[in-house]
């Protein structure tokens, strides 16, 4: 892996590379130069994963004439598509390394392991929702059911906004999250439910299901598993695969046609 | 173009979050959670998460400000730091030590914290002394 990032950065291939470095004991991001070219030999790839993409996007932003590579896990690519789909990051302008990745059951100790939901003691079980379960399990709730226990998790909600600060696709200047005419401001818990409903469904066609989100929550609230319903649903209704998909989202809105396309009848969900 | 990021501990509160922060172009541009650190592991309050914020804040104090006859006009430390003595003579002497209180800070030093409650003590002569987290 240095090999390559040394190479890559000597050939010019890439101008700047966003891996991780051991600094005090940390694995942290860094940037990568041609100027500091031996620092690669302190590259690591892991355990830890921060939005690499993001800073991608941000340098992209400053210096639209940089080559970017970056270690890109299955989620990173995914993130790194949405984003050229969304014309934030142009995909010639980056150039993903590809790494180990997200459990399987070809790799079972793969480097996010570690951002599987914990398991859950006995008042989040009794009264909120477990992370661990499927979506199909929380749909067989009953509908009072299913209402209260998410309620239950989304008034823990402090309203840090790390789950839209980390996020590798969130990157609209002006956020509906701090508009005080969608979102009541000066109060805690904020307006639940319209506070996470709100960023579920801006997570709809875009959300790529990294887990950071989840992972920054110091409520830890559920978030993968409400983000993971909004997509199934993007998924039934419009045939839209987020992350794989080369066509804009359905939910783009600019433009002078309107661009929402139902998928055929079939693929709505059988009631 | 360069992207540094620098490792250090919220000054918010005595939790003391491991944080990163994000450089850019010699420009701090962002906070990040430190994700490996082992006191918030990887979450952040909204303070810690907006932290490098006050520092290009434009209402941030550069320079002792002093409020004569409600205005507040530029000053030098000598004066300012005059001008606080004076005032907090005055008032020991005539209203007692103790109606004087210090307010320290998160913000500063665990040293700095030291000399404002040795001030408050040893130099004004009152025990009331208090600090922004004590939550």
């Amino acid at each position: 892996m240095q090999k390559q990032v040394r190479a890559w950065l000597e050939d010019g291939k890439v101008d700047v590379f966003l891996a991780y470095k051991m600094d005090c004991g940390h694995p942290l991001p860094h940037a990568f130069t041609r100027e500091r070219i031996d620092e690669t030999e302190d590259l690591v790839t892991g355990p830890a994963r921060y939005s690499l993409e993001k800073f991608a996007t941000q340098i992209a932003a400053r210096h639209p004439e940089k080559k970017i590579g970056l270690l890109a896990r299955d989620c990173t690519q995914r993130a790194l598509n949405v984003l050229a789909v969304w014309n934030q990051l142009p995909a010639e302008q980056v150039e993903p390394l590809p790494v180990n990745c997200c459990p399987s059951a070809l790799k079972p100790h793969a480097d996010c392991t570690y951002l599987e939901a914990p398991a859950t003691g006995d008042v989040k079980i009794q009264r909120g929702q477990d992370p661990r379960q499927s979506l199909e399990a929380i749909d067989a709730q009953e509908g009072s059911e299913r209402f209260t226990r998410w309620m239950y998790e989304f008034q823990k909600c402090i309203k840090c906004y790390g789950c839209r600060n980390i996020c590798p696709v969130c990157f609209c200047k002006d956020c509906s999250l701090e508009h005080p005419d969608l979102i009541g401001t000066g109060h805690l818990p904020p307006d639940i439910p319209i506070f996470h409903l709100v960023r579920a469904v801006h997570m709809a066609g875009r959300c790529i299901d990294c887990g950071l989100c989840e992972d920054a929550c110091p409520a830890e609230i559920p978030l993968r598993l409400l983000y993971g319903k909004v997509n199934t649903i993007v998924k039934d209704l419009f045939d839209y695969d987020t992350g794989a998909s080369d066509a804009l989202s359905p939910f783009s809105i600019l433009g002078d046609k309107p661009t929402l396309k139902p998928a055929p009848l079939l693929a709505v969900p059988q009631e | 173009m360069t992207l540094k990021f620098v490792p250090s501990i919220c000054s918010y509160c005595g939790t003391g979050c491991g944080l990163l922060f994000q450089v850019m172009d010699g420009q701090l541009v962002g906070t990040l959670p430190m994700k490996t650190h082992p006191v918030n592991q990887g979450k952040l309050c909204i303070k810690g998460w907006n932290l490098h914020e006050h520092i290009t804040s434009e209402l941030r104090l550069k320079h002792p400000l002093l409020n004569t006859f409600g205005r507040m006009t530029k000053v030098g430390w000598d004066d300012a730091i005059g001008f606080a003595a004076d005032r907090l003579k005055t008032i020991v002497a005539e209203h007692g030590p103790d109606s004087v209180g210090v307010l320290v800070s998160a913000k500063i030093t665990n040293e700095e914290n030291y000399l404002a409650q040795k001030f408050a003590r040893a130099a004004i002569g009152t025990n009331n002394v208090d600090h922004c987290a004590r939550l």
